[in-house]
């Protein structure tokens, strides 16, 4: 049985516009137009126990929304949810023990006190037992080396340790599912290095299945064999993040450092030419013309050195994005 | 049932020594707290011996009586802030930012959680000194009930903390439409403000009023005659149903309408 299974989910949210200016609000006061947003369309998909995967798109595409209707926050419009068995929104004490959700924009710890203490709050909603606690809490210091901050208040620490530190109270009843909705946004590149260290040897040793929405491409290039690619509410792609390039991407670029100036200008007839000075040159080429254009490029110029470099997968998103 | 009840005190127990940490980290509010609550309730005293200068009973209420009631309505106000008011307060912001999340997906009720989460000893503890004391004096002066009133008197305190409780939730489950809720506390503090008055100067169309649509007059007034040795075995009843009925609707209110809850994007 899949740990994760979602089936035709859709999410309409019903808002109302406002004309700018004081006179739109005076209008707004006597009618409002209501406006309809298909947030999810018709989403499907399944998670195995102990997969990690990411969840790939821009603002605004429907990532967090389905994270709430996964962890019960939010009702569906239509659609259907099993996690480990349970239909969130029925919000079962029993699952709400066995899954946790960490947003990276939402402070769930008591912002004038110690972590120490919200660990310890969260000890009893979760009814944790004091010698598992104790236990968890130990090994999550180490792994995220948080030590020296326990006993200072949560205001005071910078805000990647405080990720850290949210993400120790999160997984404190050690879930069997965990929703990350953009962990390391606004974090440095440090910290965010380190959030996603932490979170890859977690899944690693615990064997939770974990969902991540991020648009930190690294994020999910470190973290996930697995995308799901996510765009004005429905999925557009699931699978790896390699056949992804494969799929979206029929070119390579071909990097080369001239052992000696060339002229400023590339030659007429060179195609794909993506940036050309007197010492460097960047080449788009079809994947089937790469032994060939090696081949002459090597033969009419003065190479010092040559790389063949698959298209960053930012480029491959960015693409599948505009599309519409 | 019993299990529930033990692990929901304790969390109320765990929830409250944190309120108290936290609280203790601002000392200057703390003691502005007290004291705001000390000097309005002494205003309140001074106001009523003022009209007692002039009357000898209001709605045949005299001056120690309506010590007694007075001192009640602090009482149950510094009961409401141990146990749910403040987190009412709070609820427009948690709905408006879409923290309320957590209260959803936590392994715990999120009426309890919202209340215990703000659970405030000090932000009426003022005014619950001060109504222990006026009850306490104007029981002594008055010297009509027997020692025995006083453990009736504390279960009609808590009855009156459940109609205080249903009020609230009826009232606030307005908030998942309107997103904030100042005005809607606004309304459930002058609702607790008519409590001061006796049950007895309401006649007719206000008294209906008064007991089933806002059952102010009910909270403190109830428990207030078991004090003074007025105790009607009727107004009892009729408080306990009145509690009855409130907290019920509430419960239906609060958890149909924490359904609508939209979140907000992040």
């Amino acid at each position: 049985m899949p740990a994760i299974e979602v089936k035709q989910l859709c999410k309409v949210f019903k808002t109302h516009r406002k004309e700018a200016g004081l006179m739109g609000s005076l209008k707004g006061l006597l009618h409002r137009e209501t406006v309809y947003k298909d947030a999810v369309k018709s989403v499907s998909f399944s998670l195995e126990t102990g997969e990690l995967v990411g969840f790939l798109g821009p603002n605004g595409a429907g990532k967090t929304t389905l994270l709430k209707m996964l962890s019960g926050i939010l009702y569906p419009t239509s659609g259907s949810i099993s996690v480990l068995g349970y239909t969130p929104w029925e919000r079962k004490r029993d699952y709400q023990r066995q899954f946790s959700i960490v947003m990276g924009q939402k402070n769930q710890l008591w912002w004038d006190l110690p972590p120490a203490e919200s660990f310890l709050l969260n000890r009893d909603i979760y009814d944790i037992n004091p010698k598992d606690f104790q236990r968890t809490v130990d090994e999550m210091v180490e792994l995220l080396d948080l030590k020296a901050l326990l006993d200072i208040p949560v205001r005071q620490l910078s805000l990647g340790e405080r990720m850290k530190c949210e993400l120790l109270a999160a997984l404190l009843h050690q879930p069997k599912v965990l929703f990350l909705d953009e962990p390391t946004i606004g974090l440095d590149v440090i910290s965010q290095e380190k959030v996603r260290g932490f979170i890859q040897e977690y899944n690693r040793l615990k064997k939770t299945t974990v969902l991540l929405t991020s648009h930190y491409m690294q994020d999910v290039e470190q973290l996930c064999e697995r995308v799901l690619v996510i765009n004005h509410g429905g999925i557009v792609y699931d699978g790896s993040l390699l056949s992804l390039s494969e799929r979206y991407i029929d070119h390579k670029v071909l990097k080369i450092r001239f052992a000696s100036p060339q002229s400023a200008s590339p030659p007429r007839d060179l195609k794909g030419v993506v940036e050309w000075d007197i010492h460097h040159a960047e080449i788009k080429i079809d994947k089937k013309e790469i032994a060939a254009m090696t081949y002459r490029l090597l033969g009419d110029f003065p190479v010092e050195d040559l790389s063949v470099e698959e298209v960053e997968i930012e480029e491959v998103i960015r693409r599948i994005f505009e599309e519409r | 049932m019993k299990k529930t009840l033990s692990r929901y005190f304790s969390l109320y127990i765990s929830f409250l020594k944190h309120n108290l940490k936290n609280e203790m980290m601002y000392r200057a509010n703390f003691a502005i707290n007290v004291g705001m609550d000390i000097f309005f309730m002494l205003v309140n005293v001074v106001f009523f011996s003022i009209l007692y200068g002039n009357v000898e009973t209001i709605g045949s209420w005299n001056f120690h009586q309506t010590l007694v009631l007075v001192g009640t309505v602090g009482i149950v106000r510094e009961l409401a802030y141990l146990t749910f008011r403040k987190g009412f307060l709070e609820l427009g912001e948690y709905v408006r930012t879409g923290n309320f999340d957590v209260m959803l997906h936590a392994p715990i009720s999120a009426a309890a959680h919202l209340a215990f989460r703000h659970v405030s000893l000090t932000e009426s503890l003022g005014e619950g000194l001060m109504g222990l004391v006026l009850v306490g004096y104007g029981f002594v002066q008055l010297g009509n009930a027997g020692l025995s009133s006083i453990g009736f008197y504390l279960l009609m305190l808590i009855n009156s903390l459940a109609i205080y409780y249903g009020f609230c939730l009826i009232i606030n489950s307005l908030v998942f439409w309107l997103i904030k809720s100042q005005e809607l506390n606004t309304v459930v503090y002058y609702f607790m403000n008519t409590a001061r008055y006796p049950r007895d100067i309401y006649h007719g169309l206000g008294k209906a009023i008064f007991t089933v649509i806002i059952p102010s007059s009910l909270i403190a007034t109830t428990p207030a005659t078991i004090l003074i040795g007025r105790a009607e075995p009727a107004l009892i009843v009729l408080t306990v149903s009145v509690a009855a009925v409130f907290l019920s609707l509430g419960l239906f209110f609060w958890n149909r309408s924490i359904n609508f809850y939209s979140s907000a994007s992040s």
